[in-house]
């Protein structure tokens, strides 16, 4: 269920070549190596195209075709240039932190690139603490130069920091000491408690017009139900992101697609409606989701094709903490799930496998053929291996990217489902 | 400055640096073998649960006799109280628990230090696992995540505070555990519980005022002097000092848990009494809400002291000392005392004082500033460097490392009474 190939988990890679750092001339030189250890450049000229094609339709529906109250675009926009001065930081950290994080041999090898020369370079692992960390202290900051605050949205708004915070520290502790999964799926619930403690919404669910007759209600309260509803949400986020991945790039490549759309939809949602109470929980999901798409891109610059560093399950648990907390305390947690679509499929796919009535290997990548320098699919069943099947074989940047489509066409879909329910649905 | 002997940072050690089990699938598979089944085969050596039990008596015995018979605590506090205290023993034991299996992952990953106390003898070899501090942490969380639930006297400030108290003591563990996994330069480490302590300032919606002590007044020309923003920074500052301050006392098995829970109990000796001496609501709830993250602080540590009290079979990790410092602070300033607790930690500001000239670089500053450790006598003996552990051994001579210790924890319960003592004589005079 891991995302990537863990040094200290890998048991049945062939290579013997790697010299063990334990006679002191050996150690020595890993010391050495350690020092010289140049990162790769990032890739910004992906992250530009990749930015451009994801925030401008944000942009411009913020700035221009919404007439968003100007007491509400000024924190946003400061919001927005915390988040660019995040990306610099972030940006400028991962370099220094891969050299803290391989000097305490935290790295992995790039299964997908085994038998060629690139299959034998150490990537630094769990680099999503920088991530974290950068963003936690954007948000932090951010508290003060919003005006629009109130003693609500204050406990909203230090709940989550309290959420995300503890599930970062959990998928750091998990990266570290690589816990067992039956622990990791329950301490995301307990990363939730401060969420749901400060959850001051309706625990309502509007009946679909058609249903009403049927169930004689309009609305349905379901109570601590809903509550229960929403901690589950929460461990699906995380998790789900940790299972689709495997690809160079594809983790926090789906991670800033969806949050991309989230953006858009809270703008859209924004520029729809006059309710304030409406307009400040769609802006509370801005107020995170900027942050959190900015620093991704920043490690995105580094994790595309081909990786020079992994991102470890700290960063993915981090990444669905923090669109699960939105989610809840942005009030459409509905919405957030269809732009999940391919992580629910990815995890309808998986749930043999992980229930145990399928064997499960360690890792359910598909099969890499260095001498094509292509993926095929294997019988697992992950999107991943599922899409090769009925696709063909392709290179796993290519593959990447149909993947990413893949997510912003769920996406699209999303946001044209409830355009056209909007009447008959609700 | 750190305060244990860390294998990873071992550029002095005269030990070779042991396997690192993590570097790679390549390793030879025998390798990785021996170090995982000695891992597997390692057990931890049990709790010294009758130390904790002589511990825990002393500690909160007073206090649990002021809060329960002594004063009249309203019924409603009283409850919250006691609940919390619950929560905390099953902190407790969860903790006792946990201990022992996170020490097994913690040495799988090769976190771990050679106690440079016992170099020489075969105790000196053992490899002790580092940084459990973790383990403290998250359960602390866990609990104080959980009281929520249970606290029946919130307000949407307290309920601000809380959170904002949560966020910040857990962002200290998780920078705290990213120093004891990455080691990170000192200097970063002093900025970081800067921002560890923004939700903390951002939150805090008390006075920012100061009372003028009676015999400056006609000097000053103001009974109350409004700091505004420089209170904030005050606080900010403190903080950073609390998380620092008891990671330079550090060093010595047991001393830095032992001084973390004497303080705890000052504080909450301190709370019940101001509870029970006022009828302010609002001032009760501000001790309240220090009790309610203090004791779970308490229990957990007291778990981890049964494992970390002499002699150390782990270590408790920048993890421990900056979650201890930060919640301490913490609760200072939400609970309006900040500057008793700083008298709680004079000891600390001591050996913070001491510590200057060697921090500042005009004295030259080792790796590890300890005594130096006789294996013939078992005795530490006080060297040059300017620490209390260092001092107070040239003062009173040459002393066992669990004598020491205790003597040192009898310091800090001194300063601690001598504040209650100094409270009691100023109460008039000073305010």
């Amino acid at each position: 269920m891991a995302a990537r190939k863990r040094a200290s988990s890998v048991t049945n890679s062939a290579k013997t070549a790697l010299s063990e750092p334990a006679s002191s001339p050996t150690e020595l030189k890993t010391a050495v190596s350690g020092e010289d250890f140049r990162l790769a450049p990032p890739k910004l000229g992906v992250i530009f195209v990749i930015s451009s094609l994801l925030c401008s339709l944000y942009l411009y529906l913020l700035c221009f075709h919404y007439n968003v109250d100007n007491e509400l675009k000024r924190p946003i926009l400061i919001n927005a240039g915390l988040s660019l001065v995040g990306f610099f930081v972030t940006l400028k950290l991962i370099p220094v932190a891969a050299r803290y994080v391989l000097r305490r041999n935290m790295f992995g090898f790039d299964i997908n690139k085994r038998g060629t020369p690139q299959g034998e370079v150490k990537v630094p692992e769990s680099l999503g603490i920088v991530v974290g960390i950068v963003f936690l202290i954007v948000a932090i900051v951010f508290q003060f130069f919003n005006f629009t605050e109130d003693s609500v949205w204050l406990v909203e708004y230090n709940a989550a920091l309290a959420s995300i915070c503890f599930m970062i520290l959990l998928g750091f502790v998990d990266d570290v000491l690589d816990v067992p999964w039956r622990v990791k799926l329950l301490l995301p619930s307990f990363a939730t408690l401060p969420l749901l403690m400060a959850y001051a919404g309706h625990t309502t669910i509007v009946i679909p017009k058609p249903l009403v007759s049927y169930i004689g209600l309009e609305v349905f309260d379901l109570g601590r139900i809903y509550k229960l509803y929403m901690a589950l949400l929460a461990v699906f986020c995380t998790n789900s992101i940790n299972i689709h991945a495997g690809l160079n790039g594809l983790e926090i490549g789906q991670t800033v697609v969806i949050a991309a759309a989230i953006l858009i939809h809270n703008v859209m949602q924004i520029g729809a409606s006059v309710d304030t109470e409406y307009h400040q929980a769609h802006a509370f999901s801005i107020y995170l989701t900027q942050p959190l798409m900015a620093t991704s891109l920043a490690m995105l610059a580094y994790n595309w094709y081909p990786s020079a560093v992994f991102v470890g399950d700290t960063y993915t648990v981090f990444a669905g903490m923090t669109m699960a907390v939105v989610g809840i305390l942005g009030h459409f947690s509905e919405t957030l799930l269809i732009f999940f679509l391919p992580q629910v499929l990815n995890f309808l796919l998986s749930l043999p496998q992980l229930a145990g009535i399928v064997k499960c290997p360690r890792h359910r990548l598909p099969k890499f053929d260095p001498a094509t320098g292509q993926l095929t699919g294997t019988k697992d069943g992950t999107l991943v291996n599922v899409y090769l099947r009925i696709f063909g074989r392709k290179s796993e940047k290519s593959l990447c990217i149909h993947l990413l489509v893949f997510q912003a066409l769920a996406c699209a879909f999303c946001f044209m489902l409830r355009h056209f329910l909007a009447g008959w649905y609700k």
